[in-house]
């Protein structure tokens, strides 16, 4: 067989597992991508701007995602997920369950009348961390690649009652098939396999009611208040309190929520003061009257710019760091948050009043990856991450299975892209030879 | 002048290793409802800073912060992030105290009630009376002399006698 | 179903009206309380253990060790003999060293504990009959709204305690339920009563108790009810102090779970004592209609 049939898989499409393909694209290596999610892009589509440089974060993104969904080295399935791997090094067979999209990729043109005469609504929006609402047929978000719509089965009266059929009948391309039905694709002759699985967050396994959270509607987590300040959020941009549509004139933003805890997670999850300082940042690029206060445990900003930028955060953007872990969050009549907190300088024990509360919820591996792990028979760590040795970081414990990014611990997108293109680089020598 | 003390923070150390994880996040002293209600002036996050320095004296006498102020709620200790067990480490701290005759007054009266009457709450004459009235049996409590006993044996007695010396 | 009830000290020496509407309550549940001769004091978890760990466990092994229950179990209705009874046998059962250091000393008194009796709050045993306490309501307590008030002891530590959740308790607010009445939310539910400092500050635990009493006015509860001796002489005797001292004009009943049992159970308040509240809960008995005025 010649080195053009061999491939590598790689599991999960966010920036990292985007990177790694196109590196290995580009070196003329057939790519297969797999991605769970109805589009790609993962968490980095989801962010409004990227620290320490304010870069917009679709911006940067936006060209790798056409790039690699054009790229003629790589082949893409969304709604898809790895069931089965059998081999070894050089060699794997890949089973891969592709959920049914309900609408044909290669007719959809994205024009959007499914949506609009679909009359379910009130589906929430997972990309805007569920704080918009659509129609049971949508797209994550107007730029989605693939630019193709999916119907979601669990609130779809057709799929449920046999009734409706309006998208399909409304659909001038012809694209709506109600009786598409889930596939398995066998991908043989895959030479090494990258899982770029990503990340999940705290919220999504933890209540979190301790600090208010889904009891008072201002306190949100720090990835919903992304969606908040983002431009195509689901307040386009413009910063209001969800109880009452106030803007915010002062907002506290609480670090390690179920991080650095012997009762939680017991790491760190290593990107949060600085998004905390970027998200900080951007909302009092929206309305400069803003204060914001960051309370912290340690200030961790060991990267390349990143004291600098606390330093801005201060002196430019209104924001008051305060060494001080908050335990609880109350509120007032107004539903605005209230926090206790010891002034750490004076010994003070201090209340505080707010508009919003944001809890920078802890990293935590991908939920399912426990269960990956057993298909592709590579180990974890103690705290459910994929194992790697540190002199061999993009090496997981299995021959020809490489990773990076947040799938082995938490760290920021620049970490993730120069690991990507590590296990981009490691997955070529198996085929190229090293 | 604040004299650092090894063996009493190795003692502690020693008692409940706990101590050495605390990394003075201050989430007890914001979640203490003392600390609140006193502004600071009682603190558990300075309790425990200062038994990791050794500052017995401090703690002992009370000088910057009173241990005793604690009202064993036990809320610092389910919600510490390093589950530092601080009211352990209190009870340790007072305890020390008792053997050096410093203790508060009101737990002086329940210790001296205790030696001498073996309960806390000694029964009067009206209460015996209002019990028979609400039709409840006659208790009979702990003979005296067996918890004296007792009492003699741990040196709480001793201890007892001591304070306000 | 049968206990030894271990009396404590405050209820039965000071407040013995409580200890006649538990009595009454689990009679009519059908739970045998068997008394037993010899215990002292627990000893206070919030006073002898901090100022003597030790003998704390000395005198709660010992108290243990009485208990000659078939099914060697202690029930309490008060949540500091509970912690302290409970906390004993956490301490002996962890460290071997201390269990055979408490049974030194107990030998000088013919005793010995094995660290095996098992220990309940009164709540707790109503709770696991709560169908039981719901059969047996012939007088549902409507328009009662109740503040509860957990006490710190009857939830934390929760790795002693080992019952309810340490921050978002429910079992008292069902039983309160089960019993017809509402349970009314306020802020400072989980805050503690302040009654532990009075030993060193008093206007401290006057303060912490105004906090509360503020709290559960301004929540529109009718009543408190509590599950521990201290903190029914914080709320109670404490409320009248602080009115004294602050010129306010609290004046919120303040019951025992017990004594709303006994109530809903169809006891009239003369059965069970109710004339010895300081803060007299006849205003609350009339406008909620429970008794008329007679």
């Amino acid at each position: 067989m010649g080195e053009n049939s061999k491939s590598v898989l790689i599991i999960g499409a966010g920036i990292a597992g985007i990177q790694a393909a196109l590196d290995l694209g580009d070196m003329g290596i057939k790519v297969y991508l797999i991605e769970k999610n109805p589009c790609i892009g993962g968490r980095m589509s989801q962010l409004d701007k990227t620290f320490p440089t304010l870069d917009c974060s679709i911006c940067i993104l936006a060209p790798k995602l056409s790039e690699c969904y054009r790229h003629p080295n790589i082949t893409l399935y969304t709604l898809s997920e790895v069931q089965k791997v059998e081999g070894k090094i050089g060699n794997f067979t890949v089973e891969v369950l592709k959920h049914a999209r309900y609408v044909k990729e290669d007719a959809c043109t994205n024009c959007g009348d499914c949506a609009a005469i679909c009359p379910v609504r009130g589906v929430k929006n997972y990309f805007d961390a569920d704080l918009k609402t659509q129609a049971a047929i949508f797209i994550p978000f107007p730029a989605a690649v693939p630019p193709v719509y999916m119907i979601d089965k669990d609130a779809c009266v057709n799929l449920n009652y046999g009734i409706c059929g309006l998208c399909a009948q409304n659909c001038g391309a012809e694209a709506i098939d109600l009786t598409q039905k889930d596939s398995v694709l066998t991908i043989d002759n895959v030479s090494a396999i990258i899982v770029a699985t990503g990340l999940d967050l705290d919220e999504n396994i933890a209540p979190l009611s301790h600090y208010g959270y889904g009891i008072y509607q201002n306190v949100v987590t720090a990835m919903e208040f992304e969606r908040l300040i983002c431009a195509s959020g689901p307040q386009a941009g413009h910063l209001k309190r969800i109880s009452d549509g106030v803007d915010p004139k002062k907002i506290a933003f609480l670090q390690c929520i179920d991080s650095r805890t012997q009762r939680a997670q017991k790491y760190c999850s290593a990107i949060c003061c600085m998004y905390t300082t970027k998200e900080a940042m951007v909302a009092f690029e929206h309305n400069d009257e803003l204060e914001s206060y960051v309370f912290y445990i340690d200030m961790r900003a060991g990267g390349k710019g990143f004291q600098n930028f606390l330093g801005r955060g201060k002196d430019e953007y209104n924001i008051k760091y305060i060494k001080s872990k908050i335990a609880k969050v109350n509120v007032d009549e107004n539903e605005s948050p209230i926090i206790v907190y010891e002034d750490l300088d004076s010994g003070e024990i201090k209340q505080m009043t707010v508009d919003i509360v944001v809890l920078a919820t802890c990293i935590i591996p991908t939920l399912g990856l426990d269960k990956l792990a057993n298909i592709l028979d590579i180990e974890l760590n103690e705290y459910r991450y994929v194992k790697t040795d540190p002199f061999f970081p993009v090496e997981t414990s299995k021959e020809g299975i490489f990773t990076c990014g947040c799938a082995r611990e938490p760290m920021d997108i620049p970490r993730s892209v120069a690991e990507a293109s590590g296990a981009a680089a490691r997955a070529a020598e198996v085929i190229r030879g090293g | 002048m604040s004299v650092i003390n090894f063996d009493f923070r190795n003692e502690v150390l020693s008692h409940n290793a706990s101590l050495s994880y605390c990394y003075q996040c201050a989430t007890c002293s914001g979640a203490c409802p003392v600390a609140l209600a006193t502004a600071g002036k009682y603190n558990p996050r300075k309790i425990i800073e200062l038994s990791i320095l050794g500052l017995q004296d401090k703690l002992i006498e009370g000088v910057d912060v009173s241990v005793w102020l604690c009202s064993t709620c036990q809320t610092c200790v389910e919600l510490c992030p390093q589950k530092v067990e601080l009211t352990e480490i209190f009870t340790l701290i007072k305890n020390r105290s008792f053997e050096e005759g410093k203790i508060p007054e009101g737990f002086q009266l329940q210790g001296q009630s205790i030696v001498d009457n073996g309960v806390a709450i000694p029964y009067s004459k009206a209460i015996e009376s209002r019990r028979e009235k609400l039709g409840l049996p006659k208790v009979k409590t702990a003979s005296v002399d067996e918890i004296k006993t007792i009492l003699k044996e741990t040196n709480f007695e001793k201890n007892i006698l001591k304070v306000g010396k | 179903m049968a206990y030894d009830v271990f009396l404590g000290c405050v209820i039965p020496a000071r407040l013995p009206y409580l200890e006649a509407s538990a009595r009454k309550v689990f009679t009519r549940l059908g739970i045998q309380l068997n008394d037993v001769e010899g215990f002292s004091c627990c000893p206070d978890p919030t006073g002898i253990e901090q100022i003597d760990h030790k003998t704390w466990l000395a005198l709660g092994s010992r108290n243990l060790s009485l208990s000659k229950n078939q099914n060697g179990e202690i029930i309490s209705f008060c949540s500091g003999c509970v912690e302290t009874l409970k906390g004993v046998n956490y301490y002996v059962n962890k460290d071997s060293e201390a269990l055979k250091e408490v049974n030194t000393i107990l030998s000088k008194v013919g005793k010995k504990y094995d660290g095996k009796t098992k220990v309940k709050h009164f709540a707790e045993v109503l709770y696991e009959n709560l169908d039981k306490v719901r059969d047996n309501v012939t007088r549902p307590l409507y328009g009662f709204k109740v503040a509860v008030h957990y006490g710190c002891h009857y939830l934390r530590p929760s790795e002693i305690i080992d019952w309810d959740d340490p921050f978002e308790p429910n079992t008292i607010d069902e039983i309160v339920k089960a019993l017809g009445a509402e349970s009314v939310d306020y802020e400072m539910k989980m805050e503690c009563c302040g009654n532990p400092v009075e030993k060193t500050d008093k206007d401290l635990s006057l303060l912490l108790i105004e906090n509360k009493l503020k709290s559960i006015q301004n929540a529109g509860a009718n009543c408190v009810v509590v599950v521990c001796p201290a903190c029914y002489q914080q709320f109670e005797f404490n409320q009248r102090e602080l009115n004294k001292k602050n010129n306010t004009n609290y004046d919120i009943p303040i019951f025992y779970l017990s004594e709303l049992s006994a109530l809903a159970f169809g006891f009239k308040p003369d059965d069970i004592g109710l004339k010895f509240h300081r803060v007299r809960p006849n205003a609350l008995f009339e406008n909620t209609g429970f008794i008329k005025e007679s």
